[in-house]
C-alpha cells in the first residue's frame, strides 16, 4: 500500500529538535539569553504520562504464572468474566429478565473495557470506543438499549446526542475541507471512481451477506461473498480498477480507523462489511464527551449490584458439571460462565486449552490532550472528528464537540493512532519500546502539521498504549472454525466478546452479550 | 513688553505641538494602528526639529525678516497640513509619504524658531534668563496645546478647522512680530502685506472648514470610531458619522441608531401587543438594551430577563451616556434582571416560564451560532414558554438570505410552534425578517402602546404579507446535527457579495 509508512526499522529515531536544544539552554545554566529578552517566550511546559498499563499482568496470564490461591469460596449459578460492553450487555439481559444470581468479574477498577472514559477539571473523554453508528431500523437490541437510555423516543432520535455539525473536516492540499472524503484537488476521474465504488457498495449491500451484527447475514452468504475473505481489500481494489490514489487514501483511512489496519491487510469481506452494512436512518452517529463510556457509566449504574471490579479471573476449571473460575482472592464455583474477556486470553486460562483464536490484534495508541486554549484557525471551525490527508495517524476528536453553548476556553482533544504501518507484533514492539517523550513528540509532530501553534496550547497528554487493542479481520478470519465455533453458543461456558465477530463494533459486542445471556437463561431453566 | 515677547514662544511652541498631534491623529483614524501612528510621527517631528535647530547656524543676517517669514510658512504648512493630507488619502497612493513630508517640513521649520528667537533677543536679556525663560514659555505652550487638543479642538473644532485656527495663531504671531522688532525692520511693509495674505488665506480656510471637512468626509472617511473594545467574545464597535450611530459587533452591523427604532418596534410589538396579560419576559441575545426598552412600554411587564453572554456589552449599554441615551436607560429599570450566560445552557438549567420570549441572535454565520437556531434549541425554549406565550426570533432577510429564513420558519415549526412569519424594512438593513412562534391562534393586536414611529394597529398586519420576491421557497430544518440553516446563509451571503 502506497499509504504505509516504513516498518519498524522506518520509526525515526528519538532526536533532540533544536526547539529542545533552546529550551533547554533557557531552562538549565545558560539562562541569560533568557534573562535578556532574547529567547521566544518559553513554550507551555506539558504534563502526562502513560496511564493503563497492565502489560505485566496480561504477561503473567500468558506465562502462566503462579497466582495466590483464593481464600474463600463463592457459589454463584452464573459467573461473567470481563466487564466490557459484551460482558455488561449479557448482564443487562440477565437482569431485564429478572435473572439475579450472577456476578460480573471484571479486571479493571471500573468496568467499561474498550468503552472506558476518563474525565478532568475540563470535561469528561474517551479512552478508546467514542461513537455509535446511528442502529439501523434492523438493529432491534441496540435500538432497544438505545429507548431505554433515552436516545429513542417514538422512533425519533433525540438531537441532543447525535453528533452535532461540523461532524468531520479532513485538512488536504493546505486547508481544511468539510467531510472526509475528499473533495479537493480531485480530478473527475477521481470522482468518477467514487462512484463507482458507492455503486458496487450498492449492490453489496443488496446481497443481504453484510448486516450488523455480522451474525444476521450470515444465512445470505454465496460463494461470491465467501470469496472476499480470502482476498485483502487492497487486492479487492486493484481487481475493481480503483486506482484514484484519493480513494485509495480515503479505504484505508477507513480501515486503519475501524479495524486498525491497513487496506492491504484486512480482508476485502471486512473491508466491504464497513461500507456495506449500515442503513442509519438519521444523520449520526451518537456521540458523547466521554464517547460510549456514556453507555458504559449508565449500565454500570444499573448493574452495580453485580459487578466486582480489581477481579482478575486467571483460571477456569472444570469440576464435574461445574466451573471453577480463579480470582486471586475469591474462587467462584459456577454452574455457567460467560466469558467475555478478549479472545486471545481464553487459551491462557481455560482449562482444556481451547485451539488458538485466528484473529490478530491490532495495536493502538491512544491520546488525551488537555487544551488550554484552541490553537489559532482562520477559515475553519473545528469539528468533531479532524482527519490530516496522508497522515499515518488517525486525526482527533474533540471531547467538548457535544456541548450545547459555544467551545469553552479550555478543551480535550482524543488523539487516535492504529499503528498500522507494519506486521501487528512488529508494531507492538514500536509502541511499548518508546517511552512517554517520544510518542508526546511524535504525536506533537503530527499535529503541528496543522496546527504550528499547538506546543503553546497543550498542557498535559496522557497516553493509553493498548498492545492488543482490537481484532483485525485479515483474510480468513471471517470463515475460519474455530472463528465460528467459540462464536456458537453451546455447553455450560460460552463466549460472549466483539472478538467473536473479528469485528470491533459496539454493536457486535452487545450481540454477543446478549446471545449468550439468552443461553444461559436456558440453561438455567429462565429462556 | 519683556512678557509680550515670552508670550510669543508660548504660542508658537503650542502651534508646533498641535500640527504635531493633528499628524498623528489624522494617521490613526485613516491608519488604525495609532501606537505605531504617533510614536513614528513624534519620533520624525522630533527629529525634524533637531534638523531646524541645527539648520539655524546658517541663518547669519537679517534675522527678524527670516524668523517671520518662517512663522509664516508654519502657518500655512501646519495650517492646511490636515486638509492637504485629507485629500490626499481620498485621492492618492502616496498618503504616508504625504504625511511624512508634512511632518519633517514642519519639523524643520518649527526646529528653526526658537533658536532664531533666541539669537534675536539675546541682546535685550542675560543669557542665563533667557535661556530659562524661552524654555519655561515653550513648555507652557507644550502643556496647554495638549490640553486644548483633546478638551477642545478635537471636539469644537475637528481637525480641518482646528489646523486652520493654529496657522492663524503663526500669522498673527508673525504680524505681532512686524511690531515688536520694528527697530530690527528698517522696511517692514512687505513683510506686513504678506502677513496679511497669508492671514486671509486662512481665514478663507476657517470659514470654508466645514465645508472641506463635509468632502473629505464623504469622500474617504467610514465614520469616525467612537468606541472599539475587544472583548473575549467579539470587538465591538460604535460609530458616529454625524448624528447616526451605528453599532458592529466583529464587523457586523447590528443597529444604526438612524433606524433601530424600525427593527426594534417591528421586533417587539406585534407579539407583545397581542398579549394582555403577558407578566414575564425573557430577551436572548440583545444586550443592547433596545428591544428592552421596547418591551419597558408595557406597564404589565413585571420583569424581564436579558441574558447576553458578554458582560462588556451588557455594561457599556448600562453606562455609557450616548449608549443609554439611545436605549433610554433600559438596562437599569428595575424591572429589569441582566444575566451574563450562554443562551443554550442558561435555557437548559433555567427552571422559569415567561409569557413572551425574544431570541434576538447574531445571523447564523458559522455553527457556534446556528445552534441557537436548531429545532433542538426551540424545542427547548418550548418548555420555558407558557401555555399561551409567543416567542419572536429574529431570522434574517427573507430578501437576502430567503431560503436562510424559511429554513428557520420550518425549523419553529418541525419543534411544534405554529408560526406566524412578517418582515419589515429598515433602511440600515434592507428587508429583515422575523418569526413569531406560540402554540395558540395569534391574531394582530388591536392596540399598540402610544408613541411608537413605526407601527401603528392599521398598518401592522401587512408585515405579515409577503411579496412573491421574497414568498416561502422549501427548506430543510436546522438541526443540531445537520446545520442547513448555516450552508443555507453562506450560500447566500456569498451569492450576494460576488
Ligand atoms: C481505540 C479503540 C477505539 C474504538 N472505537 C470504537 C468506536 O468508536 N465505536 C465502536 O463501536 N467500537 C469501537 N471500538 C471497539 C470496541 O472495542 C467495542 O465497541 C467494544 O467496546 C468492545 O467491547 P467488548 O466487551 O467486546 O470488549 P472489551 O472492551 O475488550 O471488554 C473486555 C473486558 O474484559 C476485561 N478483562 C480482560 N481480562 C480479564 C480477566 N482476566 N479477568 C476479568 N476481566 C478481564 C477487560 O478489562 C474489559 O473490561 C474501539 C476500540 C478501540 C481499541
Amino acid at each position: 500500500m502506497a499509504r504505509d509508512y516504513p516498518l519498524t526499522g522506518g520509526e525515526p529515531p528519538l532526536q533532540l529538535t533544536r526547539r529542545d536544544f533552546t529550551a533547554g539552554l533557557v531552562s538549565g545554566s545558560f539562562a541569560a539569553p533568557a534573562l535578556l529578552g532574547m529567547t521566544r517566550k518559553a513554550p507551555q511546559r506539558i504534563e502526562g504520562g502513560f496511564v493503563f498499563e497492565d502489560q505485566e499482568r496480561g504477561h503473567k496470564l500468558r506465562d502462566h504464572a503462579q497466582f495466590p490461591a483464593p481464600q474463600r469460596t463463592v457459589k454463584v449459578p452464573v459467573v461473567i468474566v470481563g466487564g466490557g460492553i459484551a460482558g455488561l450487555s449479557a448482564a443487562w439481559w440477565l437482569q431485564k429478565r429478572s435473572f439475579k444470581d450472577f456476578v460480573l468479574l471484571e479486571l479493571a477498577d471500573r468496568a467499561g473495557g474498550n468503552a472506558r472514559w476518563g474525565e478532568n477539571g475540563v470535561t469528561a473523554f474517551p479512552w478508546a470506543a467514542h461513537y455509535l453508528p446511528v442502529p439501523g431500523k434492523r438493529a432491534t437490541l441496540v435500538r432497544e438499549l438505545c429507548t431505554e437510555l433515552g436516545l429513542l423516543k417514538d422512533g425519533v432520535w433525540d438531537e441532543r446526542w447525535l453528533c452535532h455539525s461540523q461532524q468531520e473536516r479532513l485538512f488536504i492540499n493546505g486547508h481544511w475541507q468539510e467531510g472526509i472524503e475528499p473533495q479537493s484537488g480531485m480530478a473527475r476521474e477521481d470522482f468518477d471512481q467514487f462512484r463507482h465504488f458507492a455503486e458496487r457498495m450498492k449492490a453489496m449491500r443488496e446481497t443481504g451477506a453484510f448486516r450488523v451484527p455480522s451474525e444476521d447475514g450470515a444465512a445470505h452468504q454465496t460463494t461470491g461473498t465467501r470469496d472476499l475473505d480470502n482476498i485483502t481489500f487492497g487486492e479487492w481494489m486493484r481487481r475493481e480498477g480503483l486506482y484514484s490514489p484519493y480513494l485509495r487514501w480515503y479505504l484505508d483511512y477507513c480501515t486503519r480507523d475501524d479495524y486498525g489496519a491497513a487496506a492491504g491487510r484486512v480482508s476485502a469481506w471486512a473491508g466491504v462489511h464497513y461500507f456495506a452494512s449500515r442503513e442509519p436512518d438519521e444523520k449520526g452517529p451518537l456521540t458523547w464527551p466521554e464517547g460510549n463510556g456514556w453507555i458504559a457509566r449508565r449500565l454500570i449504574g444499573r448493574l452495580s449490584a453485580h459487578i466486582q471490579t480489581g477481579s482478575m479471573v486467571h483460571h477456569i476449571r472444570p469440576n464435574g458439571h461445574r466451573w471453577q473460575v480463579y480470582t486471586e482472592g475469591v474462587l467462584y464455583d459456577a454452574e455457567a460462565v460467560i466469558f467475555a474477556a478478549p479472545m486471545l486470553l481464553a487459551s491462557w486460562m481455560i482449562e482444556p486449552q481451547p485451539p488458538a483464536w485466528p484473529v490478530p490484534y491490532a495495536p493502538w495508541l491512544v491520546a488525551n490532550l488537555t487544551l488550554e486554549h484552541w490553537p489559532k484557525e482562520d477559515d475553519s471551525e473545528p469539528a468533531w472528528d479532524n482527519v490530516v490527508y496522508d497522515s499515518p495517524t488517525l486525526g482527533y476528536v474533540v471531547a467538548t464537540h457535544q456541548n450545547l453553548g459555544r467551545q469553552p476556553n479550555r478543551t480535550v482533544w482524543t488523539f487516535y493512532w492504529a499503528l498500522a504501518g507494519g506486521a501487528p507484533a512488529d508494531m507492538r514492539r514500536v509502541l511499548l519500546g518508546g517511552d512517554w517523550n517520544y510518542w508526546r513528540e511524535r504525536i506533537l509532530a503530527d499535529l503541528e502539521r496543522v496546527h504550528p501553534d499547538i506546543r503553546d496550547c497543550v498542557s498535559r497528554i496522557d497516553i493509553n498504549r493498548i498492545g492488543h487493542a482490537m481484532p483485525s479481520p485479515v483474510p480468513g478470519s471471517m470463515f475460519h472454525p474455530e472463528r465460528i465455533r467459540r462464536a456458537t453458543p453451546q455447553g455450560t461456558l460460552v463466549y460472549a466478546h466483539s472478538d467473536l465477530s473479528a469485528l470491533p463494533l459496539f454493536e457486535e459486542a452487545q450481540h454477543r452479550g446478549v446471545t449468550a445471556a439468552q443461553h444461559v437463561l436456558r440453561l438455567v431453566g429462565r429462556g | 513688553m519683556a512678557v509680550a515677547l515670552f508670550l510669543s514662544v508660548l504660542l508658537i511652541a503650542a502651534c508646533g505641538l498641535v500640527y504635531e498631534l493633528i499628524a498623528g491623529a489624522l494617521a490613526s483614524y485613516l491608519l488604525g494602528d495609532s501606537v505605531f501612528q504617533f510614536s513614528t510621527i513624534i519620533g520624525s517631528y522630533l527629529f525634524a526639529m533637531g534638523i531646524g535647530s541645527w539648520l539655524s547656524r546658517f541663518l547669519d543676517r537679517a534675522l527678524v525678516s527670516r524668523f517671520i517669514a518662517i512663522e509664516l510658512m508654519v502657518g500655512l504648512v501646519g495650517g492646511f497640513s490636515s486638509t492637504l493630507l485629507f485629500f490626499a488619502f481620498a485621492s492618492t497612493g502616496g498618503f504616508r509619504f504625504l504625511l511624512y513630508l508634512v511632518v519633517i517640513l514642519l519639523g524643520v521649520l518649527v526646529g528653526l524658531e526658537i533658536p532664531l528667537l533666541m539669537r534675536i533677543l539675546q541682546e535685550r536679556f542675560n543669557f542665563k534668563e533667557l535661556v530659562s525663560n524661552v524654555l519655561t514659555f515653550d513648555y507652557l505652550g507644550a502643556l496647554g496645546a495638549s490640553l486644548i487638543f483633546p478638551l477642545f479642538v478635537v471636539p469644537r473644532m475637528g481637525l480641518v478647522r482646528g489646523a486652520m485656527a493654529f496657522g492663524l495663531l503663526n500669522a498673527l504671531v508673525a504680524l505681532w512680530s512686524t511690531w515688536l522688532f520694528r527697530r530690527h525692520l528698517p522696511h517692514a511693509s512687505p513683510q506686513r502685506a504678506a502677513c496679511f495674505g497669508v492671514l486671509a488665506l486662512l481665514v478663507a480656510g476657517f470659514v470654508y472648514g466645514q465645508k472641506i471637512t463635509d468632502t473629505a468626509d464623504a469622500t474617504l472617511y467610514a465614520d469616525e470610531v467612537i468606541l472599539a473594545r475587544t472583548t473575549p467574545y467579539q470587538r465591538i464597535v460604535l460609530t458616529k458619522w454625524k448624528d447616526d450611530y451605528r453599532l458592529h459587533l466583529n464587523a457586523h452591523l447590528q443597529f444604526s441608531s438612524k433606524d433601530e427604532y424600525r427593527y426594534h418596534e417591528a421586533l417587539v410589538h406585534p407579539g407583545l401587543a397581542s398579549l394582555a396579560g403577558a407578566k414575564h419576559a425573557l430577551v436572548l441575545g440583545g444586550g443592547d438594551g433596545l428591544a428592552v426598552r421596547e418591551m419597558l412600554k408595557y406597564p404589565s411587564l413585571e420583569s424581564i430577563t436579558l441574558v447576553d453572554l458578554d458582560p462588556a456589552m451588557t455594561e457599556l449599554f448600562r453606562t455609557h451616556p450616548l449608549l443609554t441615551k439611545l436605549n433610554a436607560n433600559a438596562l437599569n429599570s428595575p424591572r429589569v434582571r441582566v444575566v451574563n450566560a450562554d443562551a443554550f445552557p442558561w435555557l437548559e438549567q433555567s427552571n422559569d416560564t415567561f409569557d413572551f420570549v425574544v431570541a434576538d441572535f447574531p445571523d447564523p454565520n458559522n455553527y457556534s451560532l446556528g445552534k441557537l437556531f436548531t429545532t433542538a434549541f426551540y424545542r427547548l425554549l418550548k418548555q420555558h414558554v407558557s401555555a399561551n406565550g409567543l416567542i419572536v426570533v429574529q431570522a434574517t432577510s427573507p430578501m437576502f438570505a430567503r431560503q436562510s429564513y424559511w429554513c428557520i420558519v420550518e425549523t419553529l415549526k418541525r419543534a411544534g410552534f405554529r408560526a406566524w412569519p412578517y418582515h419589515a424594512y429598515v433602511p440600515a438593513f434592507g428587508e429583515w425578517g422575523f418569526v413569531l412562534a406560540g402554540d395558540r391562534d395569534w391574531r394582530p393586536p388591536g392596540q399598540l402602546p402610544a408613541g411608537l414611529r413605526y407601527l401603528d394597529a392599521k398598518t401592522l398586519p401587512a408585515l405579515f404579507d409577503f411579496a412573491p420576491d421574497m414568498g416561502p421557497v422549501p427548506a430543510e430544518p436546522n438541526r443540531l446535527n445537520d446545520q442547513s440553516l448555516v450552508r443555507y446563509y453562506e450560500k447566500e451571503w456569498r451569492e450576494i457579495i460576488h
